[in-house]
């Protein structure tokens, strides 16, 4: 399938954080052609292994690719009435950014799905002081259209609301929708697998669509402790460059993948990586971050006894907004290096990156170290 | 039920000292458990086994905590008064002339740094305890001491107060559970007394890592929107139970939800929907203990929690019990 065709449907399925069954339908029905099971637990993450073409007599080492599914959305708080009309409050469902939630149109999913619109009063009727702050949660309203007892009766507190917004196309292969962050991962994840198709790998391949990371990441907790993969892999969004950014820190859109080094990281699965990169002659960007990176590796490396875990990323402008906005080369390519990463895994992968960390003259500083397997011709000559 | 509600509020139990609440509630419970266990961090665990005979039972842990907020002494004064820091969420606002009292029974007053402005509220390293002594050498309170804070139990018709609600009135609830539970049940019931929540839900997240249960249900008071100027919410006293859809820990398994507001339905009980703001539960660790668990929570809607009389509505406990009962000893299709 097009990448257009696959972000398209996968951002516009509703998957609000603690409610992912629709973006999962989506997931599964383009995996399944691509991975021997599908299994969805009872947190609600998507799990689709693919078997590796190891030796049938012993286990064979398998590989957590983790992106997660879920979306910002809101939840209904309150039900108000005025005047016989029935407005809906929300609050947030993960950290959305409030300054463009103001005359955003949402779909109330209700017993019914009812369009809204999230409005507030206009600007001649606030003082000099309010027009200049974004609306709070107590003075945005929801509002479906209906006379209070029509509300009543299709809307209940705690019900998900999601953003209605279809996925476009900008220039220069840019697109811009809701819920690329982190569908467009999910999207690359989606182009490994077909990847794989054409490839021979020795590792089982775990594709997890989690759920619930921009609450408290509780998908990749409960996926990483109850597969217990060798090795893992986040794969996420990061801040884009864009006016007004700090330009030395950030990737251009288009320039990535974005190998992340940084506490939630290990090197081995950071130089996996990079040799893949390399063998694919594909350009790479470096992101750091000091203690949390913010993504599925956080939870995923402390799973069980710990998870030698790596974080991909795809470059993204106006994070946890309705107009994210990505460059489909960035998300092919990170579909192109994982299988290309997947399909180098061999026997001594897990033994090489543990030789490499006991190793204190290897670094990796800035990106330059030697790599996995310069390190075992070393140790040859 | 009050006399179990006034001897569990009453009881000293702060954060990491709940000894005293876990031998109170362990003999009202052994008659209704085929096995009462205590782990290492102190949770009191009460097992009732499925007696239908199912080959896989489910595994389901009701979580109640029994620790209170309180206070800790920091450092004794050469006249014999003592600074503290707060165990759990303490707030400066509440303290001023309240008492608190330590495990050995020792009174104290809580007074404060004199104040220069009568409008603002010293944080809680400006207030001191006053407990009699005049020296460090004659107070009885050495560093470390834990002490809770001290308010009669008051019942004013439906509306019972206490200074420990949260979350005692969760413990009531799953002891009188407990006792009107059928002989037969057809889950594994774990009733975990856990310790420690109220400094990061600690004691839940042990236990949810040694029972690893399928379905988790917290008991634990939530916020109200129904006294003067208080934050808008959707909860009142006296409605009901609430069954909460999320707060800012956790969101709500969205079957589990729909499951007990059908089993309320069906029993007639009232109840209502919680979206909760500020907090969490021992539904949070249980919800991502191991490979995560069908996690939901049944709240007893409370005005002016973490203050020295957070109140309940009777009817509101009781609809709780009914709700948790009907919900445990039917088939739970998720």
């Amino acid at each position: 399938m097009e990448t257009f065709e696959l972000l398209k449907q996968l951002t516009e399925a509703p998957g609000p954080t603690g409610n992912e069954g629709g973006a999962a339908a989506v997931i599964e029905s383009l995996w399944r052609p691509f991975v021997d099971e599908i299994v969805v637990d009872r947190v609600g993450s998507l799990l689709g292994i693919k078997r590796g073409a190891g030796p049938a007599d012993r286990p064979r080492p398998s590989i957590l690719l983790a992106a997660h599914m879920d979306e910002l959305g809101l939840m209904v708080s309150r039900i108000v009435e005025h005047d016989g009309n029935g407005f809906l409050r929300v609050t947030e469902l993960g950290g959305v950014d409030r300054r463009h939630l103001l005359g955003q149109t949402a779909i109330v999913h209700g017993t019914r799905p009812l369009t809204g619109v999230l409005g507030g009063l206009p600007d001649s009727y606030l003082s000099e002081k309010e027009r200049d702050k974004a609306y709070s949660y107590e003075n945005l309203v929801l509002d479906v259209g209906l006379p209070i007892d029509e509300v009543r009766r299709l809307v209940s507190i705690g019900d998900f609301v999601t953003f209605r917004q279809s996925l476009r196309k900008l220039q220069n292969g840019r697109v811009a929708g809701k819920a690329l962050d982190n569908r467009a991962s999910v999207t690359a994840v989606t182009i490994c697998l077909e990847h794989l198709q054409q490839r021979r790998h020795t590792w089982d391949v775990i594709a997890v669509a989690t759920s619930q990371e921009e609450e408290t990441f509780l998908g990749a907790y409960t996926s990483a402790y109850a597969q217990r993969p060798d090795a893992a892999i986040a794969i996420d969004v990061t801040h884009a460059k864009g006016p007004g950014t700090n330009d030395s820190e950030l990737m251009e859109l288009g320039s990535g993948p974005v190998l992340d080094i940084g506490a939630n990281v290990h090197p081995g699965l950071y130089g996996a990586l990079r040799d893949a990169a390399n063998a694919l002659e594909m350009k790479i960007g470096t992101g750091v971050h000091a203690a949390g990176s913010g993504t599925d590796a956080y939870a995923l490396q402390v799973a069980r006894d710990g998870i030698p875990t790596g974080v991909l990323s795809i470059p993204l402008r106006y994070m946890h907004t309705m107009v994210e906005t990505v460059d489909m080369g960035d998300v092919e390519r990170v579909g192109r290096l994982l299988a290309e990463m997947v399909a180098r895994l061999d026997d001594n992968f897990l033994g090489n990156i543990r030789e490499e960390l006991m190793r204190p003259e290897i670094s990796i500083k800035n990106g330059r170290g030697r790599s996995v397997s310069s390190v075992s011709e070393d140790d040859g000559a | 039920m009050n006399d179990l509600i006034r001897s569990l509020v009453e009881a000293y139990g702060p954060s990491g000292f709940e000894d005293g609440v876990r031998d109170l509630i362990r003999p009202l419970i052994e008659p209704h458990a085929d096995e009462v266990t205590v782990d290492a961090l102190g949770n009191l665990i009460a097992r009732k086994r499925a007696t239908t005979g199912e080959a896989n039972p489910l595994k389901v842990m009701i979580a109640a905590h029994m620790d209170e907020i309180g206070i800790m002494a920091s450092h004794i004064t050469e006249k014999g008064f003592l600074r503290f820091t707060n165990i759990g969420g303490v707030g400066s606002h509440t303290l001023l002339g309240g008492r608190v009292r330590f495990a050995d029974g020792t009174l104290g007053i809580i007074g404060v740094d004199r104040m220069e402005d009568r409008n603002s509220i010293h944080p809680l390293n400006k207030h001191f305890i006053d407990v009699g002594a005049t020296s460090r050498e004659n107070c009885p309170v050495r560093v470390g001491d834990a002490a809770h804070f001290v308010r009669p139990f008051e019942a004013r018709g439906r509306h019972l107060t206490a200074k420990s609600m949260d979350d005692r009135i969760g413990c009531a609830v799953a002891i009188e559970a407990l006792r009107r539970l059928p002989a037969d049940v057809s889950h594994d019931l774990y009733f975990v007394f856990s310790v420690q929540e109220e400094v990061g839900t600690r004691g839940a997240e042990a236990a949810a890592n040694g029972i690893m249960p399928d379905v988790s249900i917290a008991l634990d008071v939530t916020l109200t929107g129904d006294v003067p100027e208080s934050r808008p919410m959707d909860v009142r006293l006296g409605a009901g139970p609430a069954i909460k859809v999320k707060d800012s820990g956790m969101i709500a398994h969205a079957g589990l939800v729909r499951l007990m507001r059908r089993r309320a339905e069906e029993a007639g009980i009232d109840y209502q929907l919680e979206v909760l703001e500020g907090g969490t539960t021992d539904a949070r660790p249980m919800q991502l203990a191991g490979p995560g668990s069908v996690a939901g929570c049944i709240s007893i809607p409370c005005r002016y929690v973490h203050t020295p009389s957070e109140t309940v509505d009777a009817s509101d406990v009781e609809g709780a019990v009914a709700l948790l009962v009907t919900l445990l000893s039917a088939d739970m299709e998720l």
